[in-house]
């Protein structure tokens, strides 16, 4: 019995040592033994030697002072022959000391480092030192797994808002390129297999202010591991993991992932909503762009017609439905002959749509009737061959609508250069996607109701915000109203107060003048009200979508916190709030109901 | 056989029967405690300790912190002595003495205790 139970325990016993100081210990075990004998044997012979003091007399060195001499002689110190001038004897074993005594030194020197340099010893410390840095969080924070462009663009946008990011990284080669020094936050970055649920507890997982995980790793497997484990080691936490595959996506959602994002499908919205509506394309676009990027206030032109679509993988998939959605005439280009009969038995219907060809040369651009299609989509997984489509594109119809699809992040330049009306970037359509999800989930309701909207809406909208926000990106954000978040309203209200969205709008710096801002959406117990109007009336608990200035956010901050901005906005008188002021202004105010009454 | 186990026993015994050689005697007289045989007791608990280093078994951090209490014992005892004889520079006192001796037979007294835990671990080791 007891020998089956040992093992168990000398184990956990074992998991309490921290791992890098008992490897320390255990590989500085011979080279300090040879230390002390070496250092025992060097006194010995100093304090056996006989030696002569500056009397004439015979000496024998102390036990005290033999260790002095050794310890600065070891050292290569060096302070003399101290306490007295030493003799030929003595000197001759000085010599052998001195060698003894230093090599012991540097191969116990030569041990440490060698220990450095191995690779488990560092992997220890790294897991060491990110255990300790991930412990030290206690606000709440977010698990990134995989720091490719797309976990890079996340965690970007988080540290932009001051949140706290934890990042799990397989590949150092990423980290190189994704330098997390930089950012707003220091971000502690473990370089571990995300899928292994060891490293995500590790991460900090199950700690109760870890309040999502985003699984951003290229491979799906790995972001379908990372899904199960999250839900299973934290369920309260937020999941949301990017999909390429059908069948990962499905099976993400059937143990309730919170969000999975598939670039082909969301860029086959975003196309749709640009054929549909193109200021709606121009909404979204702003509203979900990177915090740093260019923005144009005109939307693109898109003429009816016929389009061309090269490669029909996931992504021509995708986007074929959309245009059979939208009523739009198409032609699929595809090479491969078993695609071409997939596509013809599925779409029956369809047959005379796809056309084969790769797409890139100019015969195969012809057969798809490239001289009346007014668009094409270069949608490719090689990058060469997508470029290679547009430039020939471009040379027998000048005036087509280019989208080209661009894999990899390198090739930026390029697709620069070749001007593409709209280029669509897997990494770049997660990392939106993701961003909106996790800092302003009232977008994503509100995107939603956009697309229901109609053009004529979406127009008043785009001159609204861009009246307000000009040529730069806005900014966007959510306020609740609550004890908590936004005390002097809450206060406010609950004297009875009547406040309005308009006086949030204000700026609490000068009465007369609005803030750059627009509310885009009001949420009252699940209800929307969608572009609200500036009388509607607030209430605790209502949450408020904002696009605007930055300093406009940081201005609406006074307000929604400081009695004092409150008062001014809504022309108030101000109240005394300290003990004396209140005791002297009591007598004035006398009788008045004021914090009930409205002006 | 393991040589390993050898060694790592010798040390410690060694540590024992050294220190108790030193601490037996009259406790106030210096003629009955030999100052080299302290150096020596010092440097064979330095390697008792440092050969535990590391030690995975399950009474490794007992013995290594047996070993400590040992060594801390044993070099206050050092430097007493070096204080009165090179810092105060006077003949070794019966007070001084007594000091020391006493600090060594704490030594003593936990170099037991680590031999004893040794044999403990040694009898439940069943193969």
């Amino acid at each position: 019995m007891m020998n089956n139970e040992e093992p168990e325990k000398q184990e956990t016993s074992e998991e309490a040592i921290n791992p890098v100081i008992s490897m320390i210990m255990s590989r500085m075990r011979v080279p300090l033994i040879i230390l002390i004998v070496i250092y025992a044997i060097s006194m010995m012979g100093l304090i056996l030697i006989p030696g002569i003091d500056d009397q004439g007399n015979p000496w024998h060195m102390s036990i005290f002072h033999a260790f002095y001499y050794v310890s600065f002689t070891a050292t290569t110190i060096g302070f003399g022959e101290i306490p007295y001038a030493l003799n030929d004897a003595q000197r001759l074993w000085v010599i052998c000391t001195i060698y003894m005594t230093v090599i012991s030194w540097l191969y116990a020197i030569g041990n440490i480092l060698g220990l450095v340099q191995d690779p488990v010893f560092k992997k220890a410390r790294n897991e060491n030192k990110f255990k300790n840095q991930a412990s030290k969080i206690h606000e709440p924070f977010y698990l990134v797994c995989g720091l490719g462009e797309t976990g890079y663009e996340v965690v970007k946008a988080l540290t932009n808002e001051h949140y706290r990011v934890v990042v799990i990284e397989e590949d150092q080669e990423s980290l190189l390129e994704n330098n997390i020094y930089d950012l707003q936050e220091f971000v502690p970055c473990l370089i571990a297999d995300a899928s292994a649920p060891k490293n995500l507890e590790l991460a900090g997982i199950s700690r109760s202010n870890c309040n999502g995980v985003i699984g951003a790793t290229a491979s799906d497997e790995t972001n379908l591991k990372i899904a199960i484990s999250s839900k299973l080691l934290h369920p309260e936490g937020k999941v949301v993991c990017r999909s390429d595959l059908l069948s990962y996506e499905e099976n993400m959602r059937s143990f309730n992932t919170d969000y999975v994002v598939n670039p082909y499908n969301t860029f086959a919205d975003i196309f749709s909503m640009l054929l549909h509506t193109p200021s709606l394309h121009l909404i979204f676009d702003w509203l979900t762009g990177a915090p740093d990027s260019q923005i144009t206030d005109e939307p693109l032109q898109l003429d009816y017609g016929r389009w061309i679509l090269c490669s029909y993988g996931r992504f021509g998939k995708a986007l074929y439905q959309k245009f059979l959605e939208h009523d739009v005439e198409v032609t699929v280009l595809e090479s491969n002959e078993e695609v071409h009969e997939g596509f013809v038995r599925s779409n029956i219907d369809q047959s005379q749509d796809i056309v084969i060809g790769t797409g890139i040369d100019e015969k195969s651009l012809k057969k798809a009737g490239i001289d009346t299609a007014v668009g094409i989509i270069a949608g490719g997984d090689d990058d060469s061959n997508n470029l290679s489509t547009i430039m020939t594109a471009r040379q027998l119809n000048p005036d087509i609508f280019v989208v080209a699809r661009q894999n990899l992040r390198g090739n930026s330049e390029l697709f620069n250069k070749v001007k593409a009306d709209l280029v669509m970037q897997p990494r770049e359509i997660t990392a939106r996607m993701i961003r909106v999800l996790f800092l302003n989930p009232m977008l994503c309701d509100f995107l939603k109701i956009a697309n229901k909207q109609d053009d004529v809406w979406s127009n008043v909208v785009v001159s609204r915000l861009s009246a307000v926000i000009g040529e730069s990106k806005p900014h966007i954000w959510t306020i609740v109203i609550g004890p908590k978040e936004t005390p002097a309203v809450f206060k406010a209200i609950a004297f009875g107060r009547t406040i309005t969205l308009d006086s949030l709008t204000m700026d609490p710096l000068s009465s007369t003048s609005k803030l750059e801002c627009v509310a885009l959406l009001f949420a009252r117990n699940g209800d929307y009200q969608i572009m609200p109007d500036d009388e509607t009336e607030l209430k605790d608990g209502d949450r408020i979508l904002f696009s605007g200035m930055r300093e406009a956010m940081n201005s609406m901050n006074w307000t929604l916190n400081v009695m004092a901005s409150l008062n001014y906005v809504m022309n108030y008188e101000n109240e005394p709030e300290s003990y004396l002021l209140k005791a002297l202004m009591r007598k004035r105010f006398k009788g008045h109901e004021r914090r009930g009454a409205n002006r | 056989m393991n040589s390993e186990k050898v060694l790592f026993s010798f040390f410690m015994i060694l540590a024992l029967t050294l220190n108790f050689g030193f601490f037996i005697g009259e406790m106030d007289d210096p003629a009955h405690h030999n100052v080299y045989e302290l150096f020596a007791v010092i440097i064979v608990n330095l390697i008792a300790t440092i050969l535990k280093f590391g030690d995975r078994s399950r009474l490794g951090p007992m013995l290594l912190a047996t070993s400590l209490v040992a060594l801390v014992q044993l070099i206050s005892a050092a430097l007493v002595w070096t204080f009165v004889v090179h810092i105060q520079e006077i003949e070794l006192t019966a007070n001084a003495t007594v000091l020391i001796v006493s600090l060594s037979g704490g030594a003593v007294l936990a170099n037991i205790i680590s031999v004893i835990l040794l044999m403990i671990e040694t009898t439940m080791l069943r193969r």
